[in-house]
């Protein structure tokens, strides 16, 4: 276990990796080891065969093949992700793009807010849940709304009549049906 | 798809900049350069010609993805070396999972024989041509197990020192230097059985 340890030790040195002090103590313990010597020797000539000896090696597809493989994910990442491929790289004219957009996109959907919203012209008559005043002291009043058709209707009542005097539908969209 | 002449013509920086604004033909340009050495070091790890394929072009999906974030600390292809080594760690690393733990996986780890290998007195790569070199390293570096292979072709060939090497490999610092010692044990051990065998 001590040799193995000793082994390690060797090698940090031979690679650099010792603070100073102890690659002084490692240097002086090789300068009276043969072993440690023959050890840091080997390690040595090893580095020195390996830096730079790997093997080149050429892609085995012809360039527009490995290419084409490439951009097909590139495209299929950007579509699937938007916003990951807004983080690929970024152009002025994408940059642009990619605050403009949104904008607009904010703008026409106000627009078309404000037209659907917009304040519908008074009312001859009274929406469902007004309150309905009979201002005249000989008419009575009564309501019916249909929630599932939106209707509602109203029977105004002549006190002194038998039978109602009129009666006029109201729907939900405002319109008015007068029977 | 062949890119347009002046596209050769730049240098790797203006293909960066170039691309970092969202010029794919000067990014196809850039792999066209450079896709042999990432191919090879896709390869150095894995050892596996479809896996080497497929890792090194996922590496230059994510180099697309990630360019705004290189800052020319390093080369382009240092910086692209070092995604495909990511990419290749990940690999090995589901690989790793996937397999069953063996005895075999034990001296891995350890080193098994190579800690009683007597030290090669006779450098085993003397006098070789340096394509002869390549080629003996890369027959040893095959024969390694997977994590003395990586340990090394990290060290020797990336460069990088042992803390980066088990902040990579996700490892302590302890285990890179045993890794790398039995890794070294053993090549030094094969290239010198290969320099017998062509001496006889």
């Amino acid at each position: 276990m001590k040799q193995q340890q000793q082994h390690l030790k060797l090698q940090a040195w031979v690679d650099g990796e010792l603070p100073d002090g102890e690659a002084r103590r490692l240097a002086a313990l090789v300068a009276e080891d043969t072993a440690a010597q023959a050890l840091v020797s080997e390690l040595r000539a090893l580095q020195a065969a390996m830096r730079g000896s790997e093997m080149t090696r050429a892609v085995p597809d012809s360039r527009e093949f490995y290419w084409s493989k490439i951009q097909r994910q590139i495209e299929r990442e950007a579509r699937q992700a938007p916003g990951a491929a807004a983080a690929a790289p970024l152009s002025w004219l994408r940059l642009w793009q990619r605050i403009a957009l949104p904008l607009a996109a904010v703008a026409a959907a106000a627009c078309v807010a404000l037209v659907a919203v917009k304040p519908a012209p008074p009312r001859a008559v009274a929406s469902p849940g007004d309150e309905i005043m009979a201002t005249s002291e000989a008419m009575d009043t009564m309501t019916y709304h249909d929630q599932s058709t939106g209707l509602t209707i109203v029977w105004l009542q002549d006190k002194n009549a038998a039978a109602p005097a009129d009666a006029t539908s109201i729907q939900d969209d405002n319109s008015i049906d007068t029977d | 798809m062949s890119a347009p002449d002046d596209q050769t013509e730049k240098s790797d920086v203006d293909l960066v900049q170039a691309a970092q604004k969202g010029d794919l033909l000067a990014f196809e340009e850039l792999v066209a350069r450079h896709r042999d050495k990432i191919y090879a070091r896709a390869y150095s790890m894995m050892r596996n010609e479809d896996e080497a394929l497929d890792l090194s072009q996922d590496a230059w999906v994510k180099g697309w993805q990630r360019l705004t974030q290189f800052q020319g600390e390093s080369s382009f292809v240092t910086w692209m070396t070092r995604i495909v080594i990511n990419l290749c760690l990940d690999q090995i690393r589901k690989h790793k999972r996937q397999r069953l733990e063996s005895i075999d996986a034990m001296d891995d780890e350890t080193g098994g024989v190579e800690r009683q290998m007597p030290v090669v007195d006779v450098n085993p790569t003397d006098g070789l041509e340096r394509g002869e070199l390549r080629q003996r390293i890369d027959g040893a570096l095959a024969k390694l197990s997977v994590e003395h292979r990586t340990a090394l072709v990290l060290h020797e060939f990336e460069e990088l020192e042992y803390k980066e090497i088990a902040k990579r490999m996700d490892c302590s610092i302890g285990t890179v230097m045993s890794r790398l010692f039995y890794a070294r044990r053993r090549m030094a051990s094969l290239l010198a059985g290969l320099k017998r065998e062509s001496a006889e």
